[in-house]
């Protein structure tokens, strides 16, 4: 679809009440960072924020505030603590990221737990060094994996993450590209260390219309498409 | 009908449909605002607090909770009518904005709004998982609250003139386009689910949408749509 077509519903969009084929005409639009739609949708969250101004004042719990900024203070300091093999998923540019990544590869790589491919650490490199690589992170309060993807048009993806679950054997987890339209697409998959950190590379050009990734769980040898719910998901837009 | 009056109506049907999830909630008041939280940000404030924020200093997220944290609340506590939930995806949009904010551009972007919409997009991911209208991907509301989106956006749009300003736009419209309106931003429903509800033809709901939408922006004008 047109973006003029497109127009009319970008504040139904912004809400997100839109239905397809607008809703993901629209995503796809702005996964390719469309000249109209991006400030049309911008301008459209604007109105929605705007609504907010005739919501009825409520009064939060007094220590409300206290309890947020204790979270943040605490994971502040142990982010300060923490080595930097700890602290990279999270906060570190992705710079030191990458000069980072490189010794957790030797030990993370899915099925090499020892002598790392050489290739595969080019790869990573390249794609953690290219200007054009986006990043994006993941993990919230109630959803304890958190961590990054890395992701390069051409060169591939970079997973990274660290506090995942713990899943029964004969499990594995499995990366997935989630097109603005259509079915997810499987991206490889791959077991955690014994700290529930991983590092995954899948290289190769990524997906046309690639609007975010997710993770699953899945039986041992992947799935053609998801059977359970993602537990990561993480917006490339 | 004024729109948060209009909310009511909403809540009491739903009530109606689930009470045991309403059994602990506390009467929220939905009648006109009078005055708005006092959110006269100046642009300066909100670069300066994103780059705390972005240098991880905990003392900017005090700052951050006492400039949004009421009005982060109120909008979540309004759509999903639960004291305590509502503490607790308070704090999800927090430390949401806390684990995002390296992606904002602090000289560009607008903190209020931005904060808003992941505040709002918690409330309505939640009442999406408990009616199961989970088949629409969750990433679906991440995308809309990239911190790209949100900027050169006007800073202090949510203030008391903008609330006043709203409230006045709501006003010109009609009863079922006001209704839409509601079940949009309340419960994020989509327009299909509206029909269900409202007993009405699709095509008939989509052109209240649309013409409510369009009506709001052009009230609203150029300040907040910029």
């Amino acid at each position: 679809m047109t973006c003029d077509e497109l127009r009319p519903d970008y504040t139904a969009y912004a809400l997100g009440i839109l239905e397809d084929p607008e809703q993901t005409e629209i995503t796809e639009h702005l996964s390719r960072k469309c000249g109209n739609c991006v400030p049309g949708v911008a301008s459209a969250l604007a109105t929605v924020s705007a609504m907010s101004g005739a919501v009825k004042l409520a009064e939060p719990p007094k220590d409300l505030r206290r309890r947020i900024v204790a979270m943040v203070s605490r994971e502040a300091e142990e982010s300060s603590r923490r080595s930097p093999k700890r602290s990279w998923v999270f906060f570190a540019p992705w710079g030191l990221a990458a000069a980072l990544a490189i010794a957790l590869i030797s030990v993370a790589l899915p099925g090499r737990h020892v002598n790392p491919d050489t290739a595969k650490l080019e790869q990573a490199l390249s794609i953690l060094n290219d200007p054009a690589t986006k990043d994006v992170s993941f993990g919230e309060a109630q959803q304890p994996a958190k961590g990054r993807v890395y992701s390069h048009s051409k060169l591939g993806v970079v997973f990274m993450a660290a506090s995942l679950p713990k899943i029964e054997s004969g499990k594995t987890f499995e990366l997935w590209v989630i097109p603005a339209k259509g079915n997810p697409i499987p991206a490889g998959t791959f077991a955690s260390e014994s700290d529930n950190t991983a590092v995954y590379i899948r290289p190769g050009p990524l997906e046309q219309g690639a609007a975010a990734f997710a993770v699953t769980v899945e039986p041992a040898g992947g799935s053609a498409q998801p059977t359970t719910k993602p537990f990561i998901v993480a917006g490339l837009t | 009908m004024p729109f948060a009056t209009m909310s009511n109506n909403v809540h009491h049907q739903q009530t109606t449909a689930t009470p045991q999830r309403y059994a602990r909630q506390r009467p929220v008041r939905m009648t006109l605002p009078g005055i708005l939280l006092a959110l006269e940000l100046s642009g300066q404030h909100d670069e300066e607090l994103a780059r705390r924020l972005q240098r991880r200093e905990p003392e900017a997220m005090a700052a951050l909770y006492d400039r949004f944290g009421r009005l982060a609340y109120s909008v979540i506590v309004a759509i999903v009518r639960d004291a305590s939930l509502a503490e607790d995806l308070v704090q999800e949009t927090f430390i949401r904005v806390w684990n995002r904010v390296h992606a904002f551009e602090a000289g560009r972007g607008a903190l209020g709004p931005w904060l808003l919409a992941i505040a709002r997009n918690r409330a309505i991911d939640h009442l999406r998982s408990l009616s199961a209208r989970m088949d629409r991907n969750a990433y679906e509301l991440d995308v809309r609250e990239h911190p790209s989106l949100f900027v050169d956006m006007e800073r202090d749009m949510v203030n008391s003139d903008h609330g006043r300003l709203i409230q006045k736009a709501l006003a010109k419209l009609n009863a079922n386009q006001q209704k839409v309106i509601e079940l949009a931003y309340y419960e994020g429903m989509s327009q299909t689910e509206m029909a269900e509800r409202m007993g009405e033809p699709l095509g008939t709901v989509k052109t209240w949408v649309r013409t409510a939408l369009k009506i709001l922006r052009e009230e609203l004008g150029p300040g907040v749509t910029a």
